[in-house]
């Protein structure tokens, strides 16, 4: 497996949002009803048609500056991704080739479990398909060593599709250039992600993201000790009471129970 | 000559058990074929699964409305606990574990069934509160369902063992009980073995239905 990433380099990005455009194109997805919230960020949020999604923001700095940020929003493409442990049908897996998580939509039962379980709200559910739906990181492309379509889409080059190695010094020499509060967003939690961001300034300014995202804790008592329990379980009891069939036997009248004293019967 | 036959059930109260054993029944099966990918095939005889979630929900409401039927219906009889005759039987541990001469007496039903009907009905209401909520997620949001999830998986482990309990004394761990379930009549020793007081009670009271069998 080589371990791929796309990079997103949001001091480079202008928001022309070629890459937002680039996914409905690609995926064959609708303009949904959307809603004027005074910013060019439409729609608001991540919706069952809408895979990804550049955030704008005005964000006045400690010094009075006034600044305008740009972010992609899409799926992380988690290395311990919780949507993939707690998807029920197999619709969610990881991608053996790349190291993302692709999503087979034909499999899925709309049991919203992603939804509940996904530390970036990543996941949305369409009522009318009784599906979910999110970024599978263009697989049909990947596979055929293209480029996803966002990537290709982006004229600045804010967005690269390279090789973990690779990814992690070009966003080191990025983050060592920009200098200040430059981070790398991505690698420091659920096992890292396959999508990464540089952001020119602290995580924590960036509205709607993800500042300590983790797979939740009650997913392993659910899924490693639970589920094995229900089986376990199960089968003490069905094992128990064989045992005590044989050993103890069943429960029988006795003798005084029956109206004429009879032979028969008798623990 | 043949055991006096006893009329215990009412069709009625068959009825509801038989709804409730039935969709708590399929809803173990389906629920095994969600939780264990393993299982998914187990849906195949549903048309996938799709169709094995559709059975799941479709149950899950004849479960919560049998449930509340019988809650209803038992909570007397089952649901409270007689001190100290309760107690003396279940210091004998009703006879189930070591021999005994003299199981102690108790009302219509046993410790040992009062807690399984409390268990089950504890266990069926947070099965049906917590399947509501993973209907609807969004009402709880991500933190408290993480826990929701949790609980439907919880009860599960429990209500699936039981079940198996409650199979094996129900039948050939208590023959002759099972008769109750389907004619709704008992034989006389079986039930002065099981529900002895109620029975003396019964008889006192010239209650006791002997329903008049051929022989
Ligand atoms: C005896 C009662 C029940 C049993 C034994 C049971 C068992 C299960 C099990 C084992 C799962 C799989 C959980 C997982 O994926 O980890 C499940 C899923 C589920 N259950 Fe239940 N359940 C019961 C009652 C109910 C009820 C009453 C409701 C609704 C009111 C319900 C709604 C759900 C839902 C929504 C799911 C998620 C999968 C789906 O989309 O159907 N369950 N159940
Ligand atoms: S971001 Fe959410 S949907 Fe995407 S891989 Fe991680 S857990 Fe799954
Ligand atoms: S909604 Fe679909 S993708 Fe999400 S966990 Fe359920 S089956 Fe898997
Ligand atoms: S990788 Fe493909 S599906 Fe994901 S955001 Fe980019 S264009 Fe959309």
């Amino acid at each position: 497996m080589t371990e791929m990433i796309k990079l997103y380099d949001a001091s480079k990005c202008t928001a022309c949002r070629g890459c937002q455009l680039a996914c409905k194109q690609w995926n064959g997805l609708k303009a949904g009803q959307t809603e004027h919230k005074g910013t060019y960020q439409n729609p608001p949020t991540l919706q069952h048609n809408t895979y990804m999604l550049i955030h704008f923001q005005d964000y006045v700095a400690p010094e009075g500056n006034v600044k305008w940020l740009f972010r992609k929003e899409a799926c992380m493409h988690c290395t311990t991704a919780a949507c993939v442990t707690v998807c029920p049908s197999g619709a969610l897996y990881y991608n053996k080739e790349f190291g993302t998580v692709g999503m087979d939509r034909e499999k899925c039962i709309g049991c919203k479990e992603c939804v509940s379980a996904c530390p970036f709200e990543v996941p949305r559910y369409d009522k009318e398909t009784e599906k979910v739906s999110k970024c599978d990181m263009c697989e049909t492309r990947i596979s055929n060593k293209m480029n996803p379509a966002c990537v290709k889409a982006c004229p600045t080059g804010a967005l690269k599709w390279v090789d973990k190695e690779e990814a992690m010094k070009m966003a080191e020499a990025r983050v060592q250039y920009l200098g200040g509060d430059a981070n790398v967003y991505g690698d420091k939690f659920v096992g890292g992600t396959h999508l990464m961001y540089v952001l020119p300034e602290k995580a924590d300014v960036y509205d709607g993201i993800h500042k300590d995202p983790k797979v939740p804790v009650t997913i392993s008592l659910w899924k490693s000790i639970l589920k094995p329990l229900s089986l376990l379980g199960a089968g003490g009891v069905i094992g128990g009471s064989i045992l005590h069939y044989f050993i103890h036997g069943p429960h029988k009248p006795h003798p005084e129970h029956y109206d004429e004293p009879k032979k028969q019967g008798g623990a | 000559m043949k055991n006096k036959m006893v009329v215990v059930t009412s069709g009625y109260e068959r009825f509801v058990h038989w709804a409730l054993a039935i969709s708590c029944l399929t809803l173990c099966y389906t629920g095994l074929g969600i939780l264990f990918k393993e299982l998914n095939f187990l849906g195949v005889i549903f048309g996938g699964l799709k169709g094995l979630v559709t059975v799941h929900d479709f149950m899950a409401v004849i479960f919560a409305i049998s449930l509340v039927l019988a809650i209803a219906m038992w909570w007397k009889e089952a649901g409270i606990f007689v001190f100290p005759e309760d107690w003396e039987w279940i210091k004998a541990a009703g006879g189930y574990l070591w021999h005994l001469d003299h199981v102690p007496e108790t009302g219509k039903y046993n410790p040992g069934q009062k807690a399984f009907f409390l268990t089950v009905a504890l266990c069926g209401l947070l099965m049906v509160v917590t399947g509501f909520f993973m209907w609807y997620p969004e009402k709880l949001g991500g933190d408290l369902m993480d826990w929701v999830y949790v609980l439907h998986v919880l009860g599960f482990v429990v209500i699936f063992a039981f079940f198996f309990v409650h199979l094996y004394l129900g039948t050939i761990g208590n023959p002759g009980s099972v008769s109750a379930m389907i004619s709704g009549k008992m034989e006389l020793p079986v039930l002065r073995m099981l529900h002895p007081k109620w029975v003396k009670e019964m008889e006192h009271e010239g209650k006791l239905m002997i329903a008049n069998d051929k022989k």
